[in-house]
């Protein structure tokens, strides 16, 4: 028998020649077949009711395994697109007319997809008894009247001006089967029934991966890929190295690394700026000591430096922000009612008594908010604050100022960033007195900012709405509770191989990316 | 003679850092952010501008320091629990070494991970982490060297000769036994930095702005593509301390037994 012996010389030989091999053979974003996405998301699934959703990535999930009935159009202007119904028109005011596409089926043999479930899932979202935190995107409804099988009427109290940006084009247009949810419980948790998307949930494994698979029962336009591949990373540096090792396919990335990446993209890839609806702030809870008081909130608002901040986090690659609204919208500001002057700040907490202070951040673990967090410690510490930074997994940080939960009531500081609709109200949304404790975790209560809110949902008027706007703004600038940074932009990156879906502010939609 | 210069220069750095070094570690300056090694940085500047050979040479008490302590704490308990096994009762014995395998049996980044996510992120909790991964360890060397010797001659004249329990613990058994493992815990310091500085990368360590040998190396790899510096400043001092430990550990087990040196 013949011997095989491996000499020192012989083996780096070979593990030279393999290490060639593998450098020659380009790397294939996709499978073999083309067929398989693979994406990043910043945070694992947690929900995936389309009344109770946590964040940006289930909500792209939920409308692709929920058909919903618009979703926003791909590209670089807003609108929407009909996926669920054949025609859906205005008719005056207060009416919307519907008719759904004949054929589309509910998985696990709950039947044809009718009026009635549309009927069930838009009240289920506005009844006060769900209490749903998206109860205020169908704040106007009256009631939804069935038709036939197939169409409807949406019946409106009363105007809803932001009805076709901010309502039917997220997954409060989702439609759920009435029958699977009657008998199997009122709330959808991680494992979905009755799913009718163009892609179906395939597999969810926690923290390592969510796969869609393309919905064999969708009978309309096929989603671009047998699956899509859906990956947890929290951090989007890490994201960027994945996506260089070719791990991805499509990532958002830092908006740090965004000049570095545009100066040199790597190989076969397209690097992408789009401008953000996102918006990034400070936020002092009110209800909790010492911030309770309004002059060591206000300390807080002229102790940081926003600039600094920004420009710390973000490289020089956004620009400061100055309320919730982003630059374009009606209500966006050019200014805030407060300014960096730390010796205000230091006179203010001298006037309540206030020292020794200490006092906690808390913050996703993320290295962006880290970098900014770091420097408002510093700026803290130079007025005599001396602050805690807690750093959070994002399944914990999305929970922290609950009402549910116990932390609310400890909760002191927290950098937050939120991503809006393209209307003013799906910013002031989050902030009314009824959000406390669900999203408006700074606990900001103001009966005038309700009624703003409430007004400007039905003006018309662009002019009159940017007014409102900017006054809302304004009282959550004097209520001391924010200290707004900025609105960032959206870089995001991917294989020339593909063509991503993406709403004009970047966010991504599953279901319309498609190869190249 | 190579590992015990370079644990003396880990450790003078860490003693001495505000000596060495002017720049303080925490004092932030964007503008001076990503700078190479330069006579004003010696290590250059993080995304904060901050000054890496000073966060560094801090670092280094937040890393000996859990190290020390920790290793310390669990030497003293793993005797004390080793001693107790060994020259206890039968019944006591076998409790304890369940107990020992008991913790053993947990994987330590699981173990760090429950018991962070119980009382938060701190440097008490990673030393936690370190006393509860090593003590079984510690103690079931102790506990299998003391069996050997329960039945020594100088252990039986001893206590025909009067001498209580723990007199025999700690006359006779003690020092026969406690070589072994002082070899073993100097080896174990670099684990322990390791541990520590695992902690911190994952943001479950130190808290910030507090300079830390593995936050700065996770500040490394975020900022790998603007600037290499801070990944070799995060990386460097761990690299030489577990090589300063383990030199430090083979000298030791030369000097308390020679017979190993001899046959090397």
């Amino acid at each position: 028998m013949k011997q095989h012996t491996m000499t020192r010389r012989s083996f780096l030989a070979a593990a030279g020649a393999f290490g060639a091999a593998t450098m020659a053979v380009p790397r294939f974003a996709l499978s073999q077949d083309g067929s398989v996405l693979t994406v990043r998301s910043y945070s694992d699934l947690q929900v995936l009711d389309p009344a109770f959703r946590l964040s940006l990535p289930e909500d792209d999930i939920i409308r692709s395994i929920f058909a919903p009935m618009v979703i926003p159009q791909a590209g670089d202007t807003w609108g929407w697109k009909a996926i669920a119904v054949d025609s859906i028109d205005q008719l005056d005011d207060v009416t919307i007319a519907f008719t759904l596409k004949d054929n589309i089926g509910f998985t696990d043999g709950y039947g044809q997809m009718t009026a009635e479930d549309v009927k069930f899932s838009i009240e289920r979202i506005a009844d006060p008894a769900m209490e749903s935190p998206y109860a205020g995107d169908w704040s106007a409804l009256k009631e939804v009247e069935v038709k036939d099988k197939l169409s409807g009427l949406i019946h409106l109290k009363n105007k809803f001006v932001p009805l076709w940006s901010t309502t039917l084009p997220t997954p409060a247009s989702c439609i759920l089967s009435k029958r699977a949810m009657e008998e199997l419980g009122d709330k959808i948790t991680t494992q979905p029934v009755a799913q009718s998307g163009q892609y179906i949930l395939a597999d969810w494994q926690p923290k390592q991966k969510t796969v869609l698979r393309r919905n064999p029962d969708w009978a309309h336009e096929p989603g671009g890929f047998d699956e899509i591949h859906i990956l947890p990373i929290e951090d989007p540096a890490t994201a960027e190295r994945g996506f260089e090792a070719g791990d991805l396919d499509y990532t958002w990335t830092s908006v740090s690394s965004l000049p570095r990446l545009k100066a040199d993209p790597p190989a076969g890839s397209v690097v992408l700026e789009k401008p953000s609806l996102a918006y990034v702030w400070l936020g002092i809870n009110q209800d909790v000591a010492p911030f309770d008081n309004p002059n060591i909130r206000r300390a807080v608002q002229h102790a940081v430096d926003r600039q600094g901040v920004v420009d710390a986090a973000y490289f020089g690659a956004a620009s400061v922000g100055n309320g919730i609204i982003a630059p374009g919208l009606p209500g966006s500001r050019s200014s805030v009612t407060y300014d960096y002057d730390p010796d205000k700040a230091r006179a203010l907490l001298e006037q309540e008594g206030a020292t020794n202070l200490s006092v906690t951040l808390d913050i996703l673990n993320q290295s962006e908010r880290l970098t900014a967090a770091q420097v408002i410690q510093a700026n803290l510490a130079d007025v005599g604050i001396s602050c805690e930074i807690k750093q959070n997994d994002s399944g914990t940080f999305w929970t922290l100022g609950s009402k549910d939960g116990d932390y609310w009531n400890k909760l002191q500081l927290i950098l937050s960033r939120y991503s809006m609709q393209p209307d003013p109200s799906w910013a002031t949304v989050w902030f009314t007195p009824e959000q406390v404790g669900v999203w408006n975790w700074e606990r900001f209560n103001n009966a005038e900012y309700k009624a703003l809110h409430e007004q400007g949902l039905v003006e018309s008027d662009n002019a009159k709405r940017d007014e409102i706007y900017k006054k809302m703004q304004g009282l959550m600038d004097e209520s001391g509770c924010y200290v707004f940074l900025t609105h960032e932009v959206v870089g995001a990156i991917h294989r020339d191989t593909i063509v991503p879906g993406l709403k004009p502010n970047g966010e991504s939609l599953f279901s319309e990316f498609k190869a190249a | 003679m190579f590992g015990v210069v370079l644990v003396l220069l880990m450790i003078g750095g860490a003693v001495f850092a505000d000596l060495l070094v002017a720049a303080e570690p925490n004092r932030i300056s964007p503008r001076d952010r990503f700078q190479g090694p330069s006579l004003a940085h010696l290590m250059g500047t993080d995304q904060l501008g901050r000054d890496l050979f000073s966060r560094v040479l801090h670092g280094g008490r937040i890393a000996l320091s859990v190290a020390l302590i920790s290793i310390a704490a669990s030497l003293v308990i793993g005797v004390v629990l080793g001693l107790i096994a060994g020259y206890g009762p039968r019944w006591l014995d076998n409790l304890m070494i369940l107990l020992f395998d008991a913790i053993k049996s947990f994987p330590t980044v699981m173990l760090a991970l429950a018991l962070v996510t119980l009382f938060g992120p701190s440097l008490t909790a990673v030393m936690v982490v370190v006393v509860l991964v090593n003590v079984p360890g510690y103690a079931r060397i102790i506990r299998t060297q003391t069996l050997a010797l329960k039945s020594a001659q100088f252990v039986t004249a001893a206590q025909s000769m009067g001498a209580g329990t723990a007199r025999v613990l700690r006359a006779h058994v003690l020092p026969n036994v406690i070589g072994p493992l002082l070899i073993l815990a100097s080896m174990d310091i670099p684990v322990v930095i390791a541990i520590e500085a695992g902690m911190s990368f994952l943001g479950l360590g130190v808290r910030p702005p507090t300079p830390s040998w593995g936050a700065i190396l996770n500040d490394g790899f975020t900022a790998i593509r603007d600037t290499p510096w801070i990944a070799i400043a995060g990386g460097l001092p761990i690299i030489l301390t577990t090589l300063g430990f383990t030199f430090l550990g083979e000298t030791l087990r030369d000097v308390f037994d020679p017979r190993l040196k001899a046959r090397g």
